[in-house]
């Protein structure tokens, strides 16, 4: 418990004070709040399937944002924290002190899944999903999102040996489930391939709060949501255990 | 008993061969340095004996937890965005010791002012300063310090000379490395001179240098070690 303290409390406020972080937080609910503020649906020469998504109100935005900031904002950034104390060797001083590995890495998971709660909370209420219920049911599903996007940071994380590297792991990852839901939108195909995908499910629970014809129940959206946490959760156990992070440091 | 021992150590990275049977031991309380050009195998021997890296062959050891040795290394690991006390926060969290101890150890190394300071905007002196407050924060059994003094000053160095001699009386076991010839012959008890990866010299510095008859106004292991090698130290 005194080394997850002690990480939680170095990487809160390491991440407070770095910008390029703090950004990935305030980005998208900002970009949201823009966009559904002062986007016209019947802007000249937008495509009609935009300009129907633009009607359909706030909450559509809202949650094609808060899909790319689970997908593009928060894998790069936990990917980004464990890289780098890789590359600055600070993480070889925390385990020869006798911080474990698993403490180091749930420290900087909560660190992340605390701000992410943030971030959905402002996704919520600029949003306005309606009712306290439909709150309730975004901030579960974003928060389940945010859980399988830190996993799969972390593995990309531990993965990389320095944090340029961990761009170049992370990007390919981000665009695929940041944009696909987005593309998803205007082709069915896509579609289908996005399905299996916790960003896409969070996307279609957009369907919920406009109160449109929804493509999947919303049981099934958190089952594989869910789904995809453990996957992920599973991927992440077996990429730690083969190259660990003790030595790497 | 030796606090800390290496016995036949080969160790190769590749086609290079940097450890060649490595022998040697350190008896407790005693600051001990390891001499040697850049590139002779100090910080992999600094590896090995942590735990960091493993010996192709021969035995290493060091008779203290991990927790129990203190480390200052050529990467320095800080937390570039925190503050020096933020810095030495996480470490006393980790090792649960009292506030005043911290405060203390900043102190010792002459940055409680910079206190507050964030570690990205310290000069290279203080970084390492700062290194060391880290390293001796939670009174180690046996402290590891590569290159203590190669970014300071000398006044800044006298004082870390004192602080490392402290530590000593205080019952640390020291092992430090370092390619100044003049700070071992202050500092150390006892040295042994890298050299090939093999140590071709062992003793303390006054008597290596009565035994090379190295003396200039003041004993000159340098010397010795261009006698016995052919060639400086860089």
């Amino acid at each position: 418990m005194r080394n997850f303290k002690a990480i939680f409390r170095k990487q809160l406020l390491d991440s407070l004070k770095n910008m390029e972080i703090m950004l990935n937080f305030a980005l998208y609910p900002f970009m949201g709040f823009l966009m559904s503020t002062f986007a016209s649906p019947n802007f000249d020469g937008v495509p009609e399937e935009i300009q129907q998504m633009l009607a359909a109100g706030m909450p559509n935005m809202m949650m094609m944002m808060a899909t790319m900031f689970a997908g593009m904002g928060l894998i790069p950034v936990v990917a980004s924290i464990i890289s780098e104390d890789i590359e600055k060797k600070s993480l070889r001083f925390l385990t020869m002190a006798g911080v474990k590995p698993m403490s180091y890495l749930l420290g900087v998971g909560a660190v992340s899944f605390f701000l992410a709660i943030f971030t959905t909370f402002a996704f919520g209420f600029i949003g306005d999903f309606g009712g306290t219920r439909e709150l309730l049911v975004f901030v579960a599903a974003m928060l389940s999102g945010v859980i399988a996007s830190i996993f799969l940071g972390a593995t990309l994380g531990i993965l990389s040996r320095s944090q340029q590297a961990s761009t170049g792991l992370t990007m390919p990852a981000a665009v695929v489930l940041g944009f696909g839901p987005m593309l998803a939108q205007f082709n069915g195909t896509i579609s289908r391939l996005m399905t299996p995908f916790y960003t896409q499910q969070l996307n279609a629970i957009a369907d919920y709060f406009s109160g449109g014809p929804a493509a999947a129940p919303l049981w099934q959206s958190f089952a594989i949501i869910w789904a995809n946490v453990i996957v992920l959760g599973i991927v992440f156990a077996v990429v730690y255990r083969k190259k660990g992070l003790a030595q790497r440091g | 008993m030796a606090t800390i021992s290496m016995k036949n150590v080969h160790k190769a990275f590749g086609d290079n061969q940097v450890l060649n049977g490595v022998t040697f031991h350190v008896n407790p309380g005693e600051i001990f340095g390891m001499l040697g050009p850049s590139g002779s195998g100090k910080t992999t021997i600094i590896n090995i004996l942590t735990r960091q890296l493993s010996a192709d062959s021969g035995e290493a050891s060091t008779a203290a937890e991990s927790h129990e040795i203190g480390l200052m290394l050529e990467h320095d690991g800080l937390f570039n965005r925190l503050s020096c006390l933020d810095n030495l926060i996480v470490f006393e969290t980790i090792y649960g010791i009292p506030r005043a101890r911290t405060l203390e150890a900043l102190e010792k190394v002459g940055l409680s002012d910079a206190h507050k300071t964030e570690v990205n905007k310290l000069s290279k002196g203080m970084r390492q300063r700062l290194v060391l407050a880290r390293a001796v924060l939670h009174h180690p059994k046996v402290l590891f310090l590569d290159e203590p003094t190669s970014a300071l000053d000398p006044l800044t160095a006298r004082g870390i000379y004192q602080l490392i001699r402290q530590l000593r009386d205080d019952g640390s076991t020291i092992f430090l490395t370092t390619h100044n010839m003049e700070e071992a012959t202050h500092l150390c008890d006892r040295v042994v001179m890298l050299h090939g990866g093999q140590i071709i010299e062992e003793g303390a510095p006054q008597d290596i240098c009565n035994k090379y008859d190295a003396h200039k106004t003041l004993p000159d292991l340098e010397s010795v070690f261009v006698q016995l090698t052919g060639g400086g130290l860089e």
